[in-house]
């Protein structure tokens, strides 16, 4: 049976950059395990075609106060560590979280206004509590997100975490901040390939080096433009692929964020019945999100719903088996 | 480069080299080779030796080492540059300085001289980040001494991202105590760190702000090194360790770090007073680094540029600033210091008593709540922005000249006339069009403020709401200073505005205003594609037409209308990093086409290896992709031999059997469509409209709003063309809408183009 079937391998010339967050104690850190993401030279999970050498990861998502926009399955599902990011922190691990992402959410002017004292103090515990590595980020406002970043900065100063968000109106002072401090950035611009790479070069530009780099292209929800931001990773990673260096960093990716705030997983009465069980229509909208966006090149997805987490994991695992091509 | 300057720097930099040697052996004899040398609180050992040489001194013996390599600089042979035959010797001397005078410091802390005792000065906020210094006495009587790493790590990170633009290294003292405090007040309201070191006669600024009662230390950005010029050294050593930590750089890699602080600090030394050979030779040290001198004697200037950004020494006597009071002759001083070294001012906030912000943009004045309006059909208004040199601008005067309009009726008019003056490094003449057209969308941001027109056509109303809160005449200056270093800062250094209201001035201006219209207007006219080195790209438009290349040159503006080459131009300056970048041509491969190699090769890049070739001038053979933000559509119509060229305005039905929108739908997208395309109207203007295909004889059809709205630049292109009455020969919405009316009417009014060449 050896009928012409077209050979469909591209060669392609560029690589993503791989990059490392967390730092063992052997690298002045404190992280029982570290991560690695990046270093593919092929589209998601084409084995045949390239090697992909890092699979992708999962992070959970804790905030320094107990959400009170959640949905109620959210927090059925978390319970009592909701009001304490340490224990959060500590359980999302158990649950099988590789990297936490800590939301500084009550630095925000009209959530808590905290400051730079009580940033050090919960990355401090987070970090205590947990042996994987961390992402921070700032509360989304410009002034409070340098205030608490270059506090987490300093705080997490050898452990290599990421600082985010890095973004267009207000990059210097976080990618300062981790350069003083040999952190990571997380550049995130809205959905478009030539603002992502204008971002990563003005970073370069700082000196911050291309391994300090993962990329935010900011996505949507299933049901909610997910087609569209899917469209603009694949085009980033193509482009990167094809050797544009200024766009070859891995990327993440905040699927919770958006999955749980669809009308589909935020509302369980007054809907149509045939929309099914509030909670597992609840945890496929997260999964398919994420795993959608695994697809187009996701290397970090940032979930929300514990029971999301084996999901993806299982997902990620299956599409890392070397497929064999007929 | 002054030969007087380079004898002082060499003789000052040879004798404290010396006297550095004598003080490591005469410490080696008595305290031997292993007395540990350490800055306090730091990990970058004795940072500028660190710097320079890669050594990490620790004891008395690795001093040794770093006087040899200072010797080793002073010993080098002869530049062979002779255009600049002194300036590499006197750079080097500067360098071999800075490793005496950090010597010199390492064996101060050895001996436990550091920092330097300074009876009664105490530091604010000193204590919190370096307990140790201030000697270890709370009570204070220390000078600062070197920055320690934490406070380091803080000024270090505002510096990187722009917060404090800079910092200054005064050296010496100022001539009065009134002017110590003003000029460092001076830097302190530019947000600029403040390093002091040196004196005169044994009196140092730093005796003189004391006395002022001036608080020093970390809290308040003022940092005492110590009274003598040495401690000076302090500055460069932070500004070497600026550039480890920030840079990602390591010891010894001497010209990176030289690089970075050119590039990335925005650092300059003031000399206060005499300025003496150590001082010379410090000097030239810190111009390595790219930091410029600025003096307040009289000493031989150096102003060829090359290792510093623009001028390398300045002498700025203070006695002949012009000012009343030493206030007023620092700030220019400080201005001064600043341009020199290229600082830019940072504006967050636009200082007037009505909201301001895009919001307000749309908004309208009606007659009834208007009180006062300036051009309109009862007066006149222009607005006129021209550069100058830097010295001939005083950055953030903005005056009135003339009556307010309290005396004006409400509702009533007045003649205004707005000058804007400009001054930047980088400014060019081209771009004063690009930024006075501006005016209208900073003025409009204020509440209750509505500007229309632009030009001699001006149209300004303030409502009465706006004046109820204070708003004046005034505040259009203070809206426009901040505005334009605000989002034209990398271009513009200085704006100064003057307001006219006084009638003979208004009618002085105007004239000179109009002749500046009229010269800009000839300076377009001008400007063709075989002049110009460079178009410009824009790739706005990726985010929706992923392999959408616009490729704009001073003969073909971009579709959207929205962008000009000039526009281009400055928007580069403003972010290099952004979508308007610049296309070298390269060889012209076809004229008529408009083909060039350089603009193929970057559309092809950047359309993702989409679009390989592209005619600048041409809609049949490879035209130029549209996005979607065209302002109209040229569309072929192969029955009449000719095009039609549709607006974006027009919801009639078009002979081409669409509608604009429909057309929008097969044209937009980013393909190229041979027999379609998305132009901006302005393009219609141009003598290089579809020249390949015919030019503007080629137009059928046109939307009766361009035929209105253009009225008088159309009939100018038709006389150009050589057929006065063209414009009334092509079709439009109201005498055809189908192929079927337009053969008739052409016909009738013998066309052109059904006598021209076949368009396929």
């Amino acid at each position: 049976m050896s009928a012409a079937v077209p050979d469909v391998k591209e060669i392609w010339n560029g690589r993503i950059v791989e990059v490392t967050l967390g730092a063992g104690p052997d690298q002045g850190g404190t992280r029982r395990t570290t991560v690695t993401v990046g270093g593919q030279n092929t589209l998601p999970f084409l084995h045949f075609e390239g090697q992909m050498p890092h699979k992708p990861v999962v992070a959970v998502e804790v905030r320094d106060q107990a959400p009170d926009d959640w949905s109620e399955l959210l927090v059925q599902a978390w319970g009592d560590v909701l009001s304490d990011p340490a224990a959060w922190a500590a359980r999302a691990e158990e649950l099988g979280a590789e990297v936490i992402a800590l939301s500084l959410d009550s630095a925000h002017p009209e959530r808590g206004d905290t400051g730079a004292k009580e940033a050090r103090s919960t990355v401090r515990r987070v970090l205590e509590a947990t042996g994987i590595p961390l992402i921070v980020y700032g509360p989304g406002q410009p002034d409070k997100d340098n205030e608490v970043l270059v506090a987490a900065a300093e705080e997490a100063a050898g452990e290599r975490i990421a600082l985010g968000n890095c973004e267009e109106k207000n990059y210097r002072t976080i990618v300062a901040a981790a350069l003083a401090n040999d952190q990571l950035v997380i550049a995130k611009t809205p959905i478009d390939v030539n603002l992502a790479k204008q971002l990563n070069v003005l970073i370069g530009d700082m000196r911050l080096s291309r391994d300090h780099i993962i990329m935010d292209p900011t996505t949507g929800a299933l049901g909610y433009g997910l087609e569209y931001t899917y469209s603009v990773m694949e085009r980033v990673r193509l482009a990167a692929l094809s050797g544009d260096a200024a766009l070859q960093q891995p990327m993440i990716v905040t699927a919770g964020y958006e999955a749980w705030r669809a009308k589909e997983t935020r509302t369980g009465e007054g809907v149509p019945a045939e929309w099914g069980d509030w909670r597992t229509r609840s945890l496929l909208w997260e999964a398919n999100t994420a795993v959608t966006l695994l697809e187009t090149g996701a290397d970090i997805v940032v979930l929300r719903h514990p029971d999301v987490i084996p999901l993806v994991k299982q997902a990620i695992e299956g599409l890392m088996q070397d497929s064999p091509v007929a | 480069m002054s030969r007087y300057i380079a004898q002082a720097a060499l003789r000052g930099a040879n004798l404290i080299v010396r006297e550095a040697e004598e003080m490591v052996e005469a410490a080696i004899a008595e305290l031997g080779p292993d007395h540990p040398v350490a800055f306090i609180n730091t990990a970058y050992y004795l940072p500028v030796i660190l710097g320079f040489t890669g050594l990490e001194v620790t004891n008395l013996g690795d001093l040794r080492k770093a006087m040899a390599h200072a010797k080793r600089l002073l010993n080098s042979p002869p530049s062979q540059q002779l255009w600049l035959p002194y300036l590499g010797e006197t750079l080097d001397a500067g360098a071999a300085t800075l490793l005496a005078t950090e010597t010199i410091e390492g064996v101060r802390f050895a001996r436990g001289e550091q920092p330097e005792p300074i009876p009664g000065l105490k530091l604010t906020g000193t204590s919190f980040t370096s307990p140790d210094s201030n000697g270890g006495q709370a009570e204070g009587g220390f000078a600062n001494g070197p920055i320690d790493d934490i406070q380091l790590r803080a000024w270090g990170i505002q510096l990187v991202d722009g917060r404090m633009p800079g910092f200054a290294a005064i050296v010496g003292a100022a001539r009065s105590n009134e002017a110590a405090v003003a000029i460092v007040r001076e830097l302190q309201k530019r947000n600029i760190l403040v390093f002091l070191s040196g004196n005169v006669n044994g009196r140092s600024i730093i005796h003189q702000l004391q006395e002022e009662g001036v608080e020093m230390g970390y809290d308040t950005y003022i940092v005492p090194f110590g009274t003598d010029t040495i401690s000076a050294i302090y500055a460069l050593g932070f500004a070497t360790r600026s550039a480890l930590t920030f840079g990602g750089m390591s010891g010894g890699q001497i010209r990176e770090i030289l690089l970075y602080n050119k590039y990335r600090v925005f650092a300059f030394v003031l000399a206060l007073g005499e300025v003496d050979d150590l001082k010379y030779a410090m000097a030239a040290g810190a111009i390595n680094y790219g930091f410029p001198v600025i003096a307040d004697t009289v000493i031989p200037q150096i102003l060829p540029t090359g290792v510093t950004s623009y001028e390398h020494v300045i002498s700025m006597p203070f006695d002949d600033i012009p000012g009343e009071t030493d206030a007023e002759k620092a700030r220019r001083l400080v201005q001064r210091c600043t341009e020199v070294r290229g600082v830019k001012i940072k504006i967050t906030e636009v200082p007037i008593p009505v909201p301001y912000g895009s919001a307000f943009e749309g908004e309208r004045v009606r007659k009834a709540d208007m009180r006062v309006e300036f051009g309109g059909s009862k007066a006149h208004a222009f607005e006129y922005l021209f550069m100058a040199p830097l010295d001939e601008v005083e950055d953030g005067k903005i005056e009135l000249i003339g009556p307010d309009f309290s005396e004006v009726p409400e509702g009533g008019a007045m003649n205004l006339g707005i000058l804007i003056k400009v001054a930047g490094r980088k400014m060019q003449e081209d771009f004063e069009p690009v930024l006075e057209r501006q005016t209208h969308y900073f003025v409009n941001g204020a509440s209750g403020i509505q500007h229309v027109g632009q030009r001699d056509i001006t149209w300004i109303r303030f409502s009465k709401a706006a004046v109820d809160k204070g708003f004046r005449i005034n505040h259009i200056g203070d809206i426009l200073y901040a505005r334009l270093h605000a989002d034209f800062g990398a271009i513009v250094d200085k704006v100064q505005v003057t307001l006219i209201t006084d009638q003979q001035l208004f009618e002085e201006w105007l004239t000179k205003a109009r002749q500046a219209y009229q010269a800009r207007n000839v300076r377009l006219a001008d400007m063709v594609d075989e002049a110009a080195e460079e178009f410009y790209s824009c790739t706005l438009c990726q985010s929706f037409a992923p392999n959408h290349v616009c490729a704009i040159s001073p003969e073909r503006l971009g579709l959207c209308g929205a962008y000009n080459w000039l526009d281009c131009k400055a928007s580069y300056q403003i972010n290099p990093t952004g979508p308007n970048q610049p296309i070298p041509k390269g060889i012209c491969l076809d004229p008529v086409l408009g083909v060039w190699q350089g603009v193929n090769e970057f559309v092809y890049q950047n359309s993702h290896q989409v679009v390989e070739r592209v005619s600048l001038y041409s809609m049949m053979q490879d035209p130029m992709t549209s996005c979607g933000c065209f302002e109209c559509i040229a569309v072929v119509i192969p029955e009449a031999n000719g095009i039609m060229v549709v607006s974006r305005e027009d919801p009639s039905m078009t002979p081409a059997g669409m509608t604009f929108s429909t057309l929008a739908g097969v044209a937009g997208g980013g393909q190229q469509t041979p027999g379609m395309m998305g132009i901006g109207k302005y393009y219609l203007l141009s003598k290089k409209f579809l020249y390949a295909d015919g030019g503007f004889k080629r137009i059928v059809w046109m939307s009766s709003f361009l035929k209105e709205s253009m009225a008088e630049e159309l009939k100018a292109v038709c006389e150009r063309e050589g057929i006065p009455d063209l414009l009334d020969r092509i079709a439009d919405e109201r005498t055809a809408t189908t192929v079927e009316e337009l053969l008739p009417f052409l016909e009738e009014h013998e066309h052109p183009a059904l006598t021209m060449d076949p368009i396929f």
